[in-house]
């Protein structure tokens, strides 16, 4: 199974996006077997929930068992599937290259996740600057509703289903599935209190189930070729399936991977079939493995790191959208951090005090340090700033996300900061005269 | 992007959609069950059909949807791809987020804004670029990935991108 | 804020479903269904409502859960995090506002967590928030400052600028409102009480993140009739009232139970005031009436009670005009009374004034043998007001029209009223006008020439008009802040408004100077004070006879359960 390409199997194939592509290569065969082989959604949703197929947008969340907190009774209430493709992680660009290069994939996904959650009228929300994808997947949904495996009555078997494609407009929270949920709805995307789930209470009041990119083109596969062979591929039991790595940073060949659940990181980083080594032959000095979400790890922590769920909890960091951003012993830390910490000042929703006022200070600190303005005790103030944000502190686990990168850093690399505010430069790395220290403007330090 | 969205400009003009926009919000509004969901995808038609949204056309989506002016505000200066004034021609929008940053994405920015002697969220005198700073817009296996109005470059070098200001700028 | 939200339901609404349950033992018959959970705070049981919030129950507890973004007429967002607290069985903190009640739940509100995470988040509210104290209106009824001291910590760890919004403070944002965002902690309440309660929906957020501000649409300003109550709500200084700006320090000020003048509706007010000088209104919660809201008309009537134009008693002789002592002019309009016949004395009551003083009025009519009284109110646009349950209407320009026809300022048998007057009819040859201010017609110099075809005019007034100038006697009379009474409202509600101040002398409250009139025509005991006023009222007017002291300080309906007011409208 090591070789074999499952969800990239057509990416870089001439004439990848066409429908007819798509179904000379046995596309669509599985929404027929579901819809006309006498599957009803209750099989499909186990057959889901023994692959053990587990959601690929960061969470993790098993998918089957998701699927099945949409009430029993929803009181006549539509059901709402939403395609998670607000890809906006730093680091991860797997959905984007699944939806340009095979959208039939992805659209055979979401067609069959509705069929198992009975709902009518699906969306996929695509985020704004994805203006290609979201043309190529116009065309494909076309397409697919000119075939009849869109829209009313489809392949005689009764079910129907509508397919809308809704682009987002620049804000990472969309992502996150209440705040999606809030955008859909024409809203400023602040995510939601929960409970009530979506699965309960979702858009437009009515039981929604979100599921990312990724996860919904498994779907395809575990019909096709079943649950067993689903679950077989991985590490073990609960890190199961084929999935999609985002090599990017100091290595020689980053790019998209796709590798069983639990790939080494080495492998990935090294090995001839991935990344094949650092750049310039350089040291490995840090690696964000899931994401800037997620907690760096040293070159130590590396060995021995399978890239799946578990396996990345026991290292107290977390795969997330396996977005493997690798750093070299050029880099500063103090300076990825600062890098880190404005993504996730800019990308506040704003609602809840901690994450509101949080973010900036921890941003505004660190650039402190990174300028050459910074004071001892401003390290142990960052830590202090963290853990004050999180843990139930936020309606929603961004302000976790974004002290995420501050904790791992200063808590491995202590004595780089420490040298940063004592001898007021980087450590590592050249620095030209013209490379400019900080990643804001200076004007807008100020505010 | 730092840059506070605070204030919506005048264009001066009403803001009237020409039939073919105006059609395609039809269109748009059998897709959803409310009409207040409609309002992204007509916020994109709006920019589409302006280059940018002002306060005019803020007030004609609000009243095409139902919606206190208020509320699309609220949802216009939330999302930073909506323009709020106009900008130029060709929108650079450069991505400094970690795997872009680590390739240099911020010398890049810097030295294409001093080449062209404006600053970030400016735009040059002949109308022709803009200059903003961006997150993470997944191209960062091809870092410094960065984008031209919906168009992707991507790996960008200081030569290539020379020559694509050069190009864009000989560009009627 | 969504406008389509979740009920927060008691009962852990919306949880995920469980495991099924296995088979269970036969059981007893369940006990009857009560309308109260049994919640825990701090290891204490208490019974509360099903129906309410946390934050809301533990004060019936006599617990206090810090708090700005929760407000109890509002949908519930759960932004500011301040009432995070520790529900037993659940590791994380959670916002109390967010939390179901249900029974048998658990809360912890003094552990080590709960306490970091108030003084933690009062430290992030604190960071970017301008060290304003000294020049801000909000404070000593500031929220920020009371949690502050409550909860937070002393010390600031901030070193860095602070954020500001340069274009955004210190502005007029409607006719009333100030906004300083630059105070702003983005609670989000007004922006909810416009849509959710006004309707209006005038302002919102723009830009996100720690940059994140409340404003209007340019071009359309806060305007609604309520735009007052979006400073009431708010818990800091962002939202002030233009009138009130740097007039005092709210410790200084005393509150007054009162109602409003505005109309008919008659919300409850508080009236602030310090040294003779009313400085505010403030509303008074009263969820039957109007909960916790008052109009901006009413609210800004408040500077007009300051307003005192006869300052003392005078007489005309011919052209020139005299003054003179209160009871020397009293004594000089029962003379004239006494001089003619009943049938040819007019008394003109008012809307304006209370129960008490209408009655005492008409009781002087009757004494005499008069039967022509009368009393009119003008119509204003019509005004709302949302009580807990319902919106409230009201079109007059008076509080207290139904309450004067209910004593009886309607003419009598054989009587006539202000219209027969007016038309010319009757000819009165003297008229008493308890409150000269009682219509525009008072003003109008064609309807007072009317007026003035009398012998005699006497009239009391605080302030001037064509009425007052053509008075024979004019009485100086004080304002509602100065007075206790009653008025009944649209809903037939008698609601009691009390005394702030005494009257500047000589002025005196219309009800004293009526007093002094019934003396001096030799009935009543100059001794009778507005409560001994109200006794006879509860004797003698029909409706009123639940109208006791105890029933007042709620504010009653005249029947219980039904409205029967003859006079309301």
């Amino acid at each position: 199974m090591m070789g074999e390409k499952v969800l990239l199997a057509r990416v870089g194939r001439a004439d990848s996006r066409s429908i007819g592509t798509y179904v000379a290569d046995g596309g669509y065969k599985a929404l027929r077997t579901v819809l006309t082989g006498g599957w009803t959604p209750e099989k499909l949703t186990d057959e889901v929930k023994k692959s053990g197929l587990r959601g690929r947008g960061g969470a993790g969340f098993p998918t089957g068992v998701k699927w099945t907190f949409v009430p029993k009774d929803n009181k006549g209430k539509p059901v709402y599937l939403l395609c998670n493709a607000d890809e906006s992680e730093p680091g991860t660009f797997k959905d984007r290259l699944l939806m340009e290069e095979d959208p039939h994939q992805v659209i055979e996904g979401i067609i069959l996740s509705s069929f198992a959650i009975k709902c009518r009228s699906a969306y996929i929300y695509i985020r704004g600057e994805f203006y290609l994808g979201a043309r190529i997947l116009n065309k494909a949904i076309e397409e697919a509703y000119a075939k009849g495996f869109l829209g009313e009555n489809i392949l005689g078997s009764g079910y129907a289903l509508d397919l809308t494609v809704h682009r987002g407009a620049g804000a990472y929270i969309c992502g996150e599935e209440t705040g999606l949920i809030e955008s859909l709805e024409g809203k400023r995307g602040q995510p939601r209190i929960k409970p009530p789930f979506p699965a309960v209470w979702g858009v437009f009041g009515a039981p929604t189930i979100v599921n990312n990119v990724e996860t919904l083109a498994c779907v395809v596969h575990i019909v096709n070729r079943g649950a067993e062979w689903f679950a077989k591929i991985g590490r073990n039991e609960k890190n199961s399936g084929p999935k999609l790595y985002c090599l990017s940073g100091a290595v020689n060949r980053p790019g998209v991977y796709e590798a069983p659940m639990g790939l080494q990181m080495k492998e990935l980083l090294f090995g001839a079939d991935f990344g094949q080594g650092m750049k310039g032959g350089k040291k490995v000095k840090a690696v964000i493995p899931g994401g800037a979400s997620a907690a760096m790890l040293t070159a130590e922590e590396i060995e021995d790191c399978p890239l799946d769920f578990d396996g990345l909890v026991a290292k107290k960091s977390m795969l997330g959208s396996a977005a493997i951003v690798v750093m070299n012993e050029d880099t500063c830390i103090v300076e990825a951090a600062q890098n880190l910490s404005k993504f996730f000042a800019h990308e506040s929703c704003g609602q809840c005090t901690p994450c509101r006022e949080g973010t900036p200070w921890l941003h505004k600190v660190l650039t402190r340090i990174e300028e050459g303005r910074g004071r001892l005790e401003d390290i142990d103030l960052l830590e202090r700033i963290s853990n004050q944000m999180a843990n139930g502190m936020t309606i929603c686990v961004f302000a976790d996300a974004a002290i995420a990168p501050v904790l791992s850093s200063v808590g491995k690399f202590r004595d780089e900061f420490r040298y940063h505010v004592e001898n007021k430069r980087c450590l590592v790395g050249p620095r030209s005269d013209d490379a400019r220290p900080s990643t804001l403007n200076p004007q807008l330090v100020a505010s | 992007m730092s840059h506070r969205r605070y204030n919506l400009e005048e264009s001066g003009r009403p803001a009237e959609f020409p039939a073919d926009a105006r059609a395609r919000i039809d269109r748009i509004l059998t897709r959803y069950p409310t009409k207040q969901a409609a309002l992204l995808p007509v916020l994109w038609v709006a920019q589409e059909t302006w280059g940018w949204i002002s306060k005019e056309a803020a007030e004609e989506v609000a009243k095409i949807l139902d919606l206190s002016p208020a509320h699309v505000d609220g949802v216009l200066t939330f999302y930073t791809m909506y323009n709020l004034r106009p900008v130029g021609k060709n929108l650079l929008q450069f991505c400094t987020s970690i795997s872009c940053h680590l390739a240099g994405a911020e010398r890049l920015m810097d030295r294409c804004a001093k080449r062209l002697g404006i600053g970030l969220e400016e735009t040059t005198p002949d109308g022709k670029f803009t200059i903003v700073e961006v997150e993470c817009i997944a191209g960062c296996d091809k870092a410094p990935s960065m984008m031209v109005n919906d168009t992707y470059y991507e790996p960008m070098d200081e030569r290539k991108l020379d020559a694509l200001v050069e190009k864009l700028s000989a560009d009627a | 804020m969504s406008d389509n939200k979740p009920p927060i339901t008691p009962g852990g609404g919306g949880a995920i479903p469980g495991p099924a349950a296995g088979a269970a033992p036969p059981s007893p018959p369940p006990p009857p269904p009560k309308d109260t959970f049994t919640v825990l705070f701090d290891g204490k049981p208490i019974e509360v409502p099903k129906h309410v919030n946390l934050i809301e129950a533990a004060k019936l507890a006599g617990i206090e859960i810090p708090h700005f973004c929760f407000h109890p007429r509002l949908s519930v967002v759960g932004q500011c995090r301040m009432c995070l607290v520790e529900i037993e069985g659940i590791p994380k903190i959670q916002a109390a506002c967010t939390t179901p009640l249900k029974e048998g739940l658990s809360v912890k509100t003094t552990t080590e967590k709960v306490v970091q995470s108030r003084a933690a988040n009062m430290e992030f509210l604190l960071i970017n928030h301008p060290l304003d104290c000294p020049i801000c209106d909000q404070a000593g009824e500031c929220k920020l400052q009371d949690n502050s001291f409550g909860y937070g910590d002393q010390r600031s760890r901030y070193d860095e600028k602070k954020r500001q919004y340069a274009g955004f403070d210190r502005t007029l944002i409607g006719p009333h409102v100030i906004a300083d965002m630059t105070r702003c902690i983005q609670c989000t309440r007004c922006i909810r009480f416009c849509q959710e309660i006004a309707g209006t929906g005038e302002l919102t957020f723009l830009d996100r993140g720690g940059r994140t501000l409340v404003w209007t649409h340019d071009g359309k300003p806060l305007s609604n009739d309520w735009s007052a109550c979006a400073a009431d709500v708010c818990p800091v200084g962002a939202l002030t009232t233009r009138e009130f700006r740097f007039r005092s320090r709210v410790w200084y000020l005393e509150k007054t139970k009162s109602v409003c003048p505005g109309c008919n509706i008659g919300c409850n007010i508080s009236i602030e005031n310090r040294d003779f000088t009313v400085y505010r209104f403030l509303p008074r919660l009263n969820p039957a009436v109007n909960d916790y809201w008052l109009c901006d008309y009413g609210r800004f009537l408040s500077e007009s009670l300051n307003l005192c134009e006869v300052e003392k008693a005078t007489a005309r002789e011919g052209d020139s005009v005299s003054e003179l002592h209160v009871p020397a002019a009293v004594q000089k309009i029962a003379a004239s009374i006494r001089g003619a016949s009943p049938s040819d004395v007019f008394f003109l009551g008012s809307a304006h004034l209370s129960n008490e003083e209408n009655f005492l009025l008409r009781k002087i009519a009757d004494q005499i043998g008069c039967a022509n009284r009368d009393a009119v109110v003008d119509r204003s646009r019509a005004r709302k007001m949302k009580s807990k349950s319902e919106w409230i209407e009201g079109d007059h320009a008076g509080a207290n029209f139904a309450g004067a026809k209910d004593m009886g300022m309607s003419p009598g048998a054989g009587g006539y009223g202000l219209e027969e007057v007016l038309s010319g009819k009757a000819k009165p040859a003297v008229i008493v006008a308890a409150d000269a201010a009682f219509s525009q017609i008072a003003d109008d110099p064609e309807k007072v020439a009317v007026l003035r075809r009398a012998k005699f005019l006497a009239v009391a007034a605080r302030t001037a008009n064509a009425l007052t100038r053509a008075a024979d006697v004019l009485l100086p009379a004080s304002s509602l802040a100065e007075k206790e009474g009653t008025f009944t409202n649209v809903q037939g509600r008698v609601q009691k408004f009390e005394r702030a101040f005494l009257p500047r002398p000589p002025a005196r409250a219309h009800w004293e100077l009526l007093l002094l009139l019934a003396v001096a025509l030799g009935f009543g005991d100059r001794d009778w004070t507005p409560q001994d006023l109200r006794r006879q009222i509860q004797a003698e007017v029909e409706g009123y006879d639940e109208v006791t002291e105890e029933e007042l300080s709620g504010g009653i309906l005249m029947k219980k359960g039904t409205f029967v007011s003859v006079g309301a409208i």
